[in-house]
Order: C-alpha cells, then sequence, then structure tokens
C-alpha cells in the first residue's frame, strides 16, 4: 500500500511541478518536489520499498522531462543512495540538519550528473548557472519542512491501510502479546 | 371691630359688581369690534375678490411660520427615511457586494473569452492559410528541469503525428517531436541547445544553422563572415531534408559580433514565437517522401 501510494504521489508532485509551476519554458522557480520525496524515502522508509517507488519516479521523470532516458534514474538513485549513507553515517539525526543536507545533496548530486551528461552527451544540456541552482537548492530546503510533514502524514495513513481491514479483524482475547 | 366688619363687605361687593359690568362691556365692545371686522372682511373679500392689504399682511406673517413648520416636518421626514434606509443598508451592502463579485468573475470570464478568441482566430487564420495539413494541439506541460527545454502536448500517433514532425504557431516554429505516444508528445523546444534548424536569412538568402541557446534567443551559426549581415534581418526556414516547409518564420536577428578570429559570424536571434505564452501549437504533418528524398 505503501508503495502505491508513494509512487502515486511522485507521479501527482511531477505532474504538478510540470504543469503548475511552471509557467512557461524558462521558469525559474519550481520547486523540484520530487528531490524531497526522494529525500524523504532515503531518510524514513525501507530500502525494498524505497527502490520501488525510485524506479518508477525516475520512469516518470524522464518521460516528462529532457531528452536523455535514463538520466533522472540516475540521479534519483544516486541521491537516494547519498542521503541515506549520509543519514546512517551522521553522528545527529535531527531532522534540524536533515533538511539543509537535503539541499547539499542536490547541489552535489545535480552537478555531477551534469558534468557526466555533458561528458557522455555534449551539447544536449543548458548552460550551468550556480546562481540558478542555488534558487532551485533554496527552493527544495524551503518546500522540505512541509513535504516532509505531509509524507509523514502520509505514510501514517498509508501504513494503517486505506481500506480498514485491520479493524474488523478477528482478534483473539489475549491483548498482551504483540 | 364688629362694625368695621360689618362695613367692609358692603363696599367691596359694590366695587366686584362694576367691574364686572366693565369687563362685560369690554366684552361685547370687542366682540362687536372683531365681528365687524369679520363682516368687513367676508363682504369685501366675497364681495370683490381682491386679495387685499390684510391678506397679504397675513401672508407675510405665517409665511415664515408655515416654512418653518414645512421644513421641520422635512426634516423630521428625511430623518425618518434616513433611520428606515440604515437599518436595510447592512443587506443591501451585501446585496451590491454580491453583485459587485459576480460582476467582476462575468468580467474576468469576458476578458478570458475575449483573448481565447483572439488567439484562437490566429490560429484558425494560420491553419486555413497553411498548405500542409496539420494537427492542433494544447500544450499539457513544460519540462521542469534546467537543462532542458521540452514541452508535452496533447496530440500522438492516434492523430497522425510523428517524431520529427515540426511544431509551430501563427507566430513561426516552435520546435519538433521528439517521442510520440497514441495520445501525447514530446517536443523538443528550438531554444532547447540540442535543437538544431536549417534556415535562410530572408534578404541575402544565406544559409545557416540555427541552434537554441537555452534561454530565449538562438544562435544562428555557419554563416561566413564574408557575408553582409544586419540587426533586423527576417530568418526563415530553409526546407532543407522536408524536416520545416520552407519559408515559415523562426525569428528576427538580434545581434551581431563580428569578431577577428574564425570564419563564422556569431549571431544572436530573438525568436518570433513568444515561448513565454505557449498554449495551442500546431504540428505539421510531415511530407515523407520528401523526408526520406
Amino acid at each position: 500500500m505503501i508503495v502505491i501510494g508513494f509512487t502515486v504521489l511522485g507521479v501527482l508532485l511531477v505532474v504538478l511541478q510540470t504543469s503548475v509551476c511552471m509557467i512557461h519554458p524558462v521558469w525559474l522557480l519550481a520547486p523540484d518536489f520530487y528531490y524531497i520525496l526522494v529525500a524523504y524515502l532515503a531518510y524514513r522508509l525501507d530500502l525494498l520499498r524505497s527502490l520501488i517507488i525510485l524506479f518508477f519516479l525516475g520512469c516518470v521523470l524522464d518521460v516528462f522531462s529532457g531528452t536523455i532516458l535514463g538520466m533522472y534514474s540516475l540521479l534519483c538513485f544516486s541521491a537516494f543512495f547519498l542521503l541515506r549513507y549520509a543519514a546512517q553515517k551522521m553522528p545527529v539525526s535531527e531532522s534540524l540538519y536533515q533538511v539543509p543536507l537535503v539541499g547539499v545533496s542536490y547541489l552535489v548530486i545535480s552537478w555531477i550528473t551534469y558534468i557526466l551528461v555533458s561528458i557522455f552527451e555534449p551539447g544536449t544540456l543548458v548552460e550551468w548557472y550556480w546562481w540558478k541552482m542555488m534558487v532551485r537548492t533554496c527552493l527544495i530546503v524551503a518546500f522540505a519542512f512541509p513535504l516532509f510533514r505531509f509524507f509523514e502524514y502520509a505514510n501514517h495513513w498509508l501504513s494503517k491501510g486505506l481500506f480498514a481491514w485491520k479493524k474488523v479483524r478477528v482478534r483473539t482475547d489475549n491483548r498482551y502479546r504483540s | 371691630m364688629g362694625t368695621g366688619v360689618f362695613f367692609f363687605p358692603m363696599r367691596k361687593k359694590s366695587t366686584r359688581k362694576s367691574n364686572s359690568r366693565f369687563r362685560l362691556f369690554r366684552l361685547v365692545i370687542f366682540a362687536g369690534l372683531i365681528m365687524t371686522l369679520a363682516f368687513i372682511f367676508l363682504v369685501s373679500t366675497l364681495g370683490n375678490q381682491k386679495f387685499g392689504g390684510l391678506h397679504k399682511l397675513v401672508l407675510e406673517t405665517t409665511g415664515p411660520v408655515q416654512e418653518v413648520v414645512t421644513s421641520g416636518v422635512n426634516y423630521l421626514l428625511s430623518f425618518k427615511q434616513g433611520y428606515l434606509e440604515v437599518l436595510g443598508v447592512r443587506e443591501e451592502n451585501k446585496r451590491l457586494w454580491k453583485e459587485l463579485k459576480e460582476c467582476r468573475a462575468l468580467l474576468h470570464k469576458s476578458r478570458e473569452a475575449m483573448a481565447t478568441n483572439a488567439r484562437l482566430k490566429k490560429l484558425l487564420a494560420f491553419k486555413d492559410a497553411a498548405d500542409f495539413p496539420v494537427v492542433t494541439a494544447s500544450v499539457i506541460g513544460k519540462d521542469p528541469s534546467m537543462w532542458f527545454r521540452s514541452l508535452i502536448i496533447d496530440a500522438g500517433t492516434n492523430s497522425g503525428v510523428v517524431k520529427g514532425s515540426p511544431v509551430a504557431n501563427s507566430e513561426g516554429i516552435i520546435g519538433q517531436v521528439i517521442t510520440a505516444s497514441p495520445s501525447y508528445s514530446k517536443v523538443l523546444l528550438a531554444i532547447a541547445p540540442s535543437s538544431a534548424i536549417d534556415v535562410l536569412l530572408q534578404k541575402s538568402r544565406v544559409r545557416g544553422v540555427l541552434k537554441g541557446s537555452g534561454k530565449l534567443t538562438y544562435r544562428l551559426e555557419y554563416v561566413l563572415k564574408t557575408v553582409e549581415i544586419e540587426e533586423g534581418d527576417v530568418v526563415v526556414t530553409a526546407g532543407y531534408g522536408g524536416m520545416f516547409p520552407t519559408g515559415m518564420p523562426v525569428g528576427v536577428v538580434s545581434k551581431v559580433i563580428r569578431k577577428r578570429r574564425g570564419m563564422f559570424h556569431e549571431i544572436e536571434v530573438t525568436p518570433s514565437v513568444d515561448y513565454k505564452t505557449l498554449e495551442n501549437v500546431f504540428v505539421l504533418q510531415r511530407n515523407e517522401s520528401a523526408v526520406d528524398e
């Protein structure tokens, strides 16, 4: 249920970003919602389910954006593993530090992806501007906290199950065993 | 003492009697005077029907009184009316605000309809004037990344759109289809760095390759320095290879940088299409035989 729920959520975020947030084709102030979802998956969800969601998310992004298939999948998976590794290795796991880390990782992963694509597919990408990337990073940081809260709520809701079968199932009288 | 008491009441009674007589007399005289005056007034009024001095005097005397009373009454009436209106003004205010909102919404709708009408008229004019079959499509999504410039449109292979189909609007060339599914297609915009279109300078008929810069301008490449180019020269599609029809507007030369080194000019072209307001586009159905040639 969580996999389906977050996959649908990812698709909706991408659609929102491509239709509502992009006022015209060269619009800058469209926050990369999908990246916040990637970060949330890295921090909160288990590996297998996250990878399934990321697979679909990368597919959707490759369809909606860009001319190089697989680029977004690479970006999403790289970001996921980097953030997961960082979250495990970091001495402090406070959410206060997690949000800036999302921004920094976005900048680093984007830069590495840009360099790789520029090497293997020269002349296909628009020129890199640091200030534009910084604006996008700031947008991600700004939206990270509210979206994390929303994902947390969605996760909680999806964990209970969309249909309340768990509530009506027959239980034993033993209320002390988990 | 006893005599005094007896004598004085007798005198007092006599004085009171004469006083009452005098009073009665005065009353009779006064009543008679009034009656006489009234009679004279009545006779004179009924007789010659003349608005005499007395009438005028009466009118002059009572006029201001009447005026004051009337204005007072009017003031009271208007005050009452005002008070009653104040009681109903809240309801009226609500109603008027509601009406204003409705009117504003209607105005907004009308403006939107007018703008849509104007846009569709232009598109229709282009469609009618086109020598080749076209498919109308709407832009449903824009590339969210900063590195690519593409669009998603709501026309696909079911409508006859294929990979490589040119996309334009009434203002000029927009780009070309790079992938198509049955109902939707992805369009690579001409401003994308990976886009390259064969073009001609309309005036000098010199050929060049138009490349996207990623911004809202193009770069015109491979135009030799020996060619004279001026700002304002119109750039149109060359039509080589049959990908784009010949002579479609692409843009206008906005800057020519003449460098000492190199063989070619550095030319910046401003697009004829306003990429910021793209809503409806035409996919030009390609002449397959021309492309194959």
